[in-house]
């Protein structure tokens, strides 16, 4: 069964159609990704996925579980996690705290109120771990806002891992980053998704990103799935190249 | 909590040197301390703004007054109930005013504060209307005891509040709980994006603060004897709010120095002039400008900053 499944997913503000009847498919264990020019709907279609806004016709269903109407924060609860466009953090707290609040979600007791030590020990644990799959450990102390732009996009990631998460959502990990930050950003995503046992949706709009990192990828054009496949495949396709990539392939 | 025993026990000798109007205005300052506590709960750790918190204040007032007024409940079991009552109106309260962020939840709260206000002065069976309820008793109890009857004991009484309270908050913003919290504060949106239900826990800590706010509303009206509508008005939530900002928001200690500094100044200002609250403005946007950390910031500043827990 697929993990995440799409079914005629539409989007309307007004008359403005942002995403029209886009059905698609993310298999356990691949690393697709949503590609489109500018104004293609990507945003829009990730807002759909996460629950930032409802759809307004069609279906999404996570592990066969309709949660079209489920609210953000029951979708994470299911195991969604997600990074930003734009990076989001706790900027005064240190890498380690942002990490832990993040691993806290996933506990059944992350609301208690009194005590539970046991609940930041264990948060604290599975935060750390995440910062040590993506380099981070040597600044876990440091308050988040005062970390470099490339380690921040890299600590909004080890957040979501530190969730454990089935399928990890990323909106353009590379959005705002030097050439030389995306290079090593692509690299240390590269290894962790090598390493396997993630399930990743990416929408990203750098080419050179996406060919690096994705196995799967769907193109999007005015709201509309114009191709779906292997990237080789993908680049081929004639409509595609007319449509999005241009004089890339 | 080395600190807290030895405030504890300095505050508990207070009633063997200081002479009885000074311990007025001291059991004053405590109740005040309780109530400017209880706000920073929703202010200093989930940036929550309530420009309403005398809600808090009045309904417990109000609730305490009814008790001691037609029933025979202790004086202390009247105090905890009021405050249990407060807490559990908020919730409602809560529910309504956390549909909105920012601005619009503090414009919420002041409009429910100035509709319990209105409500106080045509419900003349509950509220003695523009009268107030007048001749509040302490009640004797429990167990037969006068004790927290008499001057000295209500103070004792008023202490067990606060430093029961300053427990109770404490343990509650280093908790799980208040970890959450702070993500609130610092980014809400991510907070959700991580999978809490944010609004759940801002509906949980206004009910906190609320409690803590009805018990010191609740001590007030047997202390003063009376409760009337300016337990409710705006005047005091704008007070209350001022003197969590003086004292130094998200620290709960910070507060409970900014009420009695607050009531300090009053004080003395108004031995000169019937304008002290204009004396008192300047001090406030002194410290905005100058000390946004408050009271206690200023006395820990120079030192290494703690980690907030």
């Amino acid at each position: 069964m697929s993990l995440l499944e799409l079914r005629n997913l539409t989007k309307r503000y007004g008359g403005i159609v942002a995403v029209n009847g886009v059905s698609m498919t993310v298999e356990p264990g691949e690393v697709r990704a949503v590609i489109g020019p500018n104004g293609a709907g990507k945003t829009s279609l990730f807002h759909l996925i996460t629950g930032v806004v409802k759809a307004t016709e069609g279906e999404v269903l996570f592990d066969g579980q309709r949660v079209t109407a489920m609210p953000a924060f029951g979708r994470c609860q299911l195991g969604m996690s997600r990074t930003f466009q734009i990076t989001a953090l706790f900027p005064e707290m240190s890498a380690r705290e942002n990490t832990s609040l993040a691993a806290q979600a996933r506990d059944k007791q992350r609301w208690l109120p009194l005590g539970g030590q046991a609940v930041f020990a264990e948060a604290a644990r599975r935060g750390d771990a995440a910062l040590e799959r993506l380099g981070l450990t040597h600044v876990a102390h440091r308050p988040a806002g005062l970390l470099s732009h490339g380690d921040q996009r890299l600590l909004e990631v080890a957040m979501a891992l530190a969730q454990q998460p089935r399928l990890l959502l990323m909106d353009e990990p590379t959005q705002g980053l030097s050439v030389e930050e995306t290079a090593q950003a692509v690299e240390v995503l590269g290894s962790l998704f090598a390493a396997g046992g993630l399930t990743v949706l990416l929408v990203e709009h750098d080419m050179e990103v996406v060919f690096r990192l994705a196995t799967k990828m769907t193109v999007l054009h005015r709201g509309t799935v114009i191709a779906d496949g292997q990237p080789d495949a993908v680049k081929a396709d004639p409509a595609v190249q007319d449509a999005y990539l241009g004089g890339y392939a | 909590m080395r600190t807290t025993l030895a405030v504890a026990a300095l505050l508990a000798l207070m009633p063997l040197g200081l002479p009885p109007y000074a311990m007025t205005l001291l059991t004053e300052a405590l109740i005040m301390g309780l109530f400017a506590m209880s706000l920073d709960l929703m202010v200093g750790y989930a940036r929550l703004i309530s420009f309403g918190h005398a809600a808090a204040y009045g309904l417990g007032a109000y609730t305490c007054g009814n008790i001691l007024l037609h029933t025979d409940i202790p004086l202390p079991f009247a105090v905890l109930l009021s405050g249990l009552f407060s807490g559990t109106v908020s919730i409602g309260v809560a529910w309504v005013c956390t549909q909105a962020t920012g601005v619009s939840f503090s414009m919420l709260t002041l409009a429910f504060a100035q509709l319990l206000y209105a409500v106080a002065f045509k419900w003349t069976d509950a509220t003695g209307a523009s009268d107030g309820l007048a001749g509040i008793p302490r009640r004797p109890g429990p167990f037969g005891t006068t004790f927290f009857a008499s001057k000295i004991g209500f103070y004792y009484l008023t202490m067990a509040c606060l430093f029961g309270g300053f427990l109770f908050a404490r343990a509650l913003v280093r908790s799980p709980f208040g970890a959450v919290l702070r993500g609130i504060r610092e980014n809400e949106a991510k907070t959700l994006s991580l999978g809490y239900n944010t609004r759940l826990y801002k509906i949980a800590v206004v009910a906190a603060s609320y409690m803590l706010g009805g018990m010191a509303g609740a001590l007030y009206a047997p202390f003063a004897g009376f409760a009337n509508t300016e337990l409710l008005f705006w005047l005091l939530s704008g007070q209350v709010l001022i003197m969590v900002i003086v004292g130094g928001t998200g620290t709960l200690v910070g507060p409970i120095l900014g009420a009695a500094f607050f009531l300090f100044v009053q004080q003395q200002l108004s031995i000169y002039t019937d304008s002290w609250a204009l004396f008192f403005g300047v001090i406030f946007i002194g410290f905005v400008l100058f000390a946004p950390q408050g009271i206690l910031g200023l006395a820990r500043r120079g030192r290494p900053t703690e980690q907030h827990r």
